[in-house]
C-alpha cells in the first residue's frame, strides 16, 4: 500500500522536474499539469487494482482452510481436500536432532580421582565426578526412518574434550508379528537403568551396583531382536549377540582396544524378559529379568579389585563372566494424571559370578590356579513430584561381597571384608519439560574407612526434537 | 512360575496368535477417549478399543506404559490426535510394539491432525514461547466438524483394513455425519447466546471450541503454553480485565482448580469448567454428549 503511493510521488516528482524546468509558456504549464494529472491517474488506476488484487488473494487465503471463516454449521467433508500443502524444502528429511547440555558443580569430602570400590572392580570410569565446576556429558541425538523398512540413530557423547559413538544403529520397522532387529552399537536391554541416558536419570550419579558390574551404560557393537507377546499383559523377550566390547564385570577401562579379543564369532550374549501391566488407571508396572554372558578367551585381564588387598599384580583369563539381574519399576500418579504429582520406584537386583584362572602376583611366582568369586548388589529408588516442577528423591545402594574360591591361590586371595553402601537424596526443579536443575547429597560409603560426603548441583538442558522417552 | 507358564502363558499366546483372525473384530488403539468414541461410532462391534488416555490425564504427560506397547503390539490401527500432542511417548511406543501395521505412513496410522484445519499456527517457533506446536493447536477434538472430517477419513481406513465391514462402514459414517451435521445445527443455535461472550481459558485446549462458537479468548491462566499459572502472571489477568472484561473463567475439568477459583475471587466472575473430552463429566459419555454438556455448562455459567 505505502510503497506504489511512494513510487508514485517519486516518479511524477523524477519526470516533473525535468519537465518543469523547460516549461517557458502557460501553454507549457498547462501541457505539463496534464501530463502530472495523466501520470496521477494512470498509477492511481494501477494502485487500485494492486489493491484489489491484494484483497482478492487475501480473500482467498481467509477462505481456504481455517475454521474461522466457515459457518459454524457448513458441513466439513469436503473441507479436508483443501487442506494447506506443506512447501518441499531440500532439507525436508532432515533427521531429528535432540541435543542435551549438562555440568555439575561437585563437591567432595574425598579426593574423587582416589575413588574406588573396596573389594569390587567396575568395567567403566569409576570417578564419582570431578571436584568444582564441571561440564558433565553433552549428548546430541540424531534419528529418522531411513526408509520404509529401518529407522537409524546416532547418539554421541561429547565428555570433556572427547567424542564418544554411545549408540549407533539401525532398527526394523516391518518386520512385524512384535518383532524388531536391531543392529550396530546399542545400551543393552538388560536391568532397568542400564538402556537408560544419563539426562534421563533420576538421579546425577548411576546406582553402585550399575557403576561396579556394568559400567554408567553397559552397550555393546553387535545385533538385539525381541519380541511383544500378542497379549493385553506386556511380556518382551530378547536377546543380544555382540562382540564383546567392553567387558562387563572384567576390564580396567570398560573398553578392550579394538576387537582384543581377535576372535571371530561372539563375544558377549545377553537374554531379558520383561513384563508389565496397568493396576487400574493410576499405577504401571514392569519387572524385569535379564542374564548376559561374556568370556575374556586367553587374554589375560588385571583384577585390580584384589592388587590393593594382596599388595601385588594379579591377572584373571580363560573367564567366564555371568551376570543375573532382577528389575521393578513402578509408577503412579492420581488418575494417571502426571502433572500435578507422581511418583516412580525403580529396585534392580545383579550378581556376577566370575569363573576362571586367577595368576597371583605376576611380576613374582605367578602361580596360576582356579579362580571362582560371586559378588551381589542392589538399590531401591523412589523420585516424589509433589509439585508441577518440584521433584525430591531418594536412594539406597548396597554391595555384597559374596564368595570366592581361589582354589591353590586361597591362602594368598581374600576379599575385602567389607559391605559398600550409598545413602542419597536429590531435589530437583523442573520449569519445563526441557530443564531440570538439580542438588543432590550423597553419604557414600563405597570405600572403606572412606566415608565421602558429596553434594552436587546440576542442570540439564534439552535443545531440538522433542523427546520420546522409554518407561 | 512354571503352572503360570503353561496354564495361563502359553495357551493365551496360542489364543491370541491363531485365534484372533476367526474372531475378525478389529483391534483399535485410540490415543485420546475421543478417538475411542468416534471408533465405536464408525466400527461399533466390528472393533475392539483401547483407549490409552483418560479425560483427568494431561495427555502432554502421558507415559510410555507397558500396557500401551502390548496393546500397540495387538492393534490393526491406531488413531490419534497427532500434530506432536503425543510426541512424548506415541514414537517409542510404535517403535517397541514391533507391530508393522501402525508405523508411520502405513493404513494403520491414522494422524488425525492431517484431515483438518489447525487453528493457532505459530508464527515464531521457539520455545521461550512455552510448549508450543509448530504444525497449530493439536486439540482438535473440540470442533465437532472436526469429527466429520476424521470420522470419513477413519472409514476409508477400516474399509482397507476389513474391506468384509466395508457397507457397514459406509452406513456408519452415512448415519454418524448426518446425525452430528444436524446435531451441529441444533448446537450452534442453542449456542447463539455464547457468540462473542469473551472468556479466560487455562491451556488452549478448549480453543477449537471456542473458535466455533465464535467466544473471544481474552487471556490464559498459563502464561506460555504449558506452563503452571503464577502469581504475577494472574495479576496481570486481574489488570487485564478492566480493559478486555471476560464472563467467565473456563478450564476443562482435569485441571488443578485453585488458580482459576483465586481469579474468580479477585475479577468477580464465575469458574465453568467443562470436561476436557470424552468421560471428563458425568454427562460426556460419547461425542453428542460431549459437546452437549459442554455447551450447556457454559450456557449455566452465562446465567450464573
Amino acid at each position: 500500500m505505502f510503497r506504489p503511493t511512494a513510487m508514485a510521488v517519486a516518479t511524477a516528482l523524477a519526470f516533473n522536474v525535468p519537465l518543469a524546468a523547460r516549461a517557458q509558456s502557460s501553454s507549457d504549464l498547462e501541457d505539463v499539469r496534464r501530463q502530472i494529472q495523466d501520470l496521477k491517474d494512470a498509477y492511481e488506476s494501477r494502485i487500485n487494482s494492486l489493491e484489489k488484487r491484494l484483497k482478492n488473494a487475501e480473500e482467498s487465503a481467509r477462505s481456504a482452510p481455517t475454521n474461522a471463516s466457515q459457518p459454524a454449521t457448513e458441513a466439513p467433508a469436503a473441507q479436508a481436500e483443501n487442506l494447506p500443502q506443506k512447501q518441499s524444502t531440500p532439507n525436508a528429511f532432515n533427521p531429528a536432532i535432540s541435543l542435551i547440555l549438562n555440568g555439575t558443580y561437585g563437591n567432595f569430602k574425598q579426593d574423587p580421582t582416589q575413588y574406588g570400590i573396596t573389594g569390587f572392580q567396575p568395567p567403566g570410569a569409576t570417578s564419582p565426578g570431578d571436584r568444582s565446576f564441571s561440564l558433565g556429558e553433552s549428548e546430541l541425538f540424531i534419528t529418522a526412518n531411513v526408509d520404509h523398512m529401518f529407522m537409524g540413530a546416532l547418539n554421541l557423547s561429547l565428555q570433556g574434550d572427547a567424542v564418544s559413538v554411545e549408540e549407533a544403529y539401525f532398527q526394523t520397522l516391518s518386520l512385524g508379528h512384535g518383532f524388531t532387529l536391531k543392529g550396530g552399537r546399542f545400551f543393552s536391554g538388560i536391568g532397568y537403568q542400564n538402556s537408560v541416558h544419563a539426562h534421563a536419570w533420576d538421579f546425577v550419579d548411576p546406582s553402585l551396583v550399575q557403576r561396579a558390574f556394568l559400567g554408567d551404560n553397559y552397550g555393546d557393537d553387535g545385533v538385539q531382536l525381541s519380541w511383544v507377546a500378542p497379549l493385553p499383559l506386556y511380556v518382551e523377550v530378547g536377546g543380544e549377540l555382540g562382540r564383546g566390547r567392553s567387558l562387563a564385570g572384567t576390564a580396567v577401562d570398560g573398553e578392550l582396544a579394538g576387537n582384543d579379543r581377535n576372535k571371530n564369532g561372539v563375544g558377549a550374549g545377553t537374554i531379558f524378559l520383561h513384563v508389565g501391566d496397568d493396576v487400574g488407571a493410576s499405577n504401571s508396572y514392569r519387572v524385569g529379568l535379564s542374564h548376559l554372558r561374556t568370556s575374556t578367551g586367553t587374554n589375560a585381564f588385571p583384577l585390580a579389585d584384589f592388587d590393593s588387598v594382596t599388595g601385588v599384580t594379579n591377572t584373571f583369563s580363560n573367564a567366564q563372566v555371568k551376570i543375573y539381574g532382577a528389575d521393578f519399576v513402578w509408577k503412579w500418579a492420581p488418575e494417571g494424571n502426571y502433572q500435578y504429582q507422581n511418583f516412580k520406584f525403580v529396585a534392580e537386583w545383579f550378581q556376577i559370578h566370575r569363573d576362571g584362572d586367577l595368576t597371583f602376583d605376576t611380576t613374582g611366582p605367578a602361580i596360576t590356579g582356579a579362580f571362582d568369586q560371586r559378588q551381589a548388589g542392589w538399590y531401591v529408588q523412589g523420585a516424589y513430584q509433589f509439585h508441577p516442577y518440584w521433584r525430591v528423591g531418594l536412594r539406597y545402594d548396597q554391595l555384597q561381597k559374596g564368595s570366592i574360591d581361589a582354589g591353590i591361590n586361597s591362602a594368598n586371595i581374600a576379599a575385602p571384608d567389607y559391605t559398600p553402601k550409598r545413602y542419597s537424596a536429590m531435589l530437583d526443579w523442573n520449569p519445563s519439560e526441557f530443564s531440570r536443575i538439580r542438588v543432590q547429597y550423597n553419604e557414600d560409603k563405597s570405600q572403606q574407612f572412606l566415608t565421602d560426603h558429596q553434594i552436587f548441583l546440576q542442570y540439564i538442558y534439552s535443545l531440538g526434537t522433542h523427546g520420546a522417552h522409554k518407561f | 512360575m512354571k503352572t503360570l507358564l503353561f496354564r495361563w502363558l502359553l495357551p493365551s499366546i496360542l489364543i491370541y496368535t491363531f485365534a484372533s483372525p476367526a474372531m475378525a473384530a478389529l483391534e483399535i488403539f485410540a490415543c485420546e477417549p475421543e478417538w475411542g468414541a468416534l471408533v465405536n461410532e464408525m466400527a461399533g462391534s466390528r472393533a475392539k478399543v483401547f483407549v490409552a488416555t483418560t479425560a483427568m490425564q494431561n495427555p502432554h504427560l502421558v507415559q510410555a506404559r507397558p500396557s500401551l506397547i502390548s496393546h500397540a503390539r495387538l492393534a490393526d490401527l491406531i488413531i490419534y490426535s497427532g500434530a506432536e500432542l503425543e510426541v512424548g511417548y506415541l514414537p517409542v511406543i510404535v517403535q517397541q510394539s514391533g507391530n508393522d501395521k501402525i508405523q508411520v505412513g502405513k493404513t494403520g496410522n491414522l494422524d488425525a491432525s492431517k484431515y483438518v484445519p489447525l487453528i493457532e499456527v505459530p508464527t515464531i517457533l521457539d520455545r521461550s514461547q512455552g510448549d508450543v506446536h509448530p504444525m497449530g493447536n493439536p486439540h482438535i477434538h473440540y470442533d465437532p466438524r472436526n469429527m466429520i472430517r476424521v470420522g470419513a477419513e477413519l472409514r476409508r481406513r477400516l474399509t482397507e483394513i476389513d474391506p468384509a465391514g466395508a457397507t457397514e462402514y459406509e452406513q456408519r459414517y452415512q448415519a454418524f455425519s448426518q446425525r452430528m451435521q444436524e446435531a451441529i445445527t441444533k448446537w450452534v443455535q442453542e449456542a447463539a447466546p455464547l457468540k462473542g461472550v469473551a472468556v479466560i481459558e487455562n491451556h488452549k485446549e478448549i480453543s477449537y471450541l471456542f473458535n466455533w462458537l465464535g467466544m473471544p479468548v481474552t487471556g490464559s491462566l498459563e502464561p506460555k503454553p504449558g506452563v503452571e499459572p503464577t502469581a504475577g502472571h494472574l495479576a496481570e489477568l486481574v489488570a487485564n480485565q478492566k480493559m478486555r472484561p471476560a464472563r467467565m473463567i473456563v478450564p476443562a475439568s482435569n485441571r488443578d482448580p485453585k488458580p482459576a477459583q483465586w481469579l474468580s475471587q479477585q475479577i468477580k466472575i464465575p469458574v465453568v469448567a467443562v470436561p476436557l473430552t470424552v468421560g471428563g463429566s458425568g454427562g460426556a459419555k460419547d461425542l453428542f454428549s460431549l459437546y452437549d454438556d459442554a455447551i450447556r455448562t457454559l450456557l449455566a455459567g452465562l446465567k450464573s
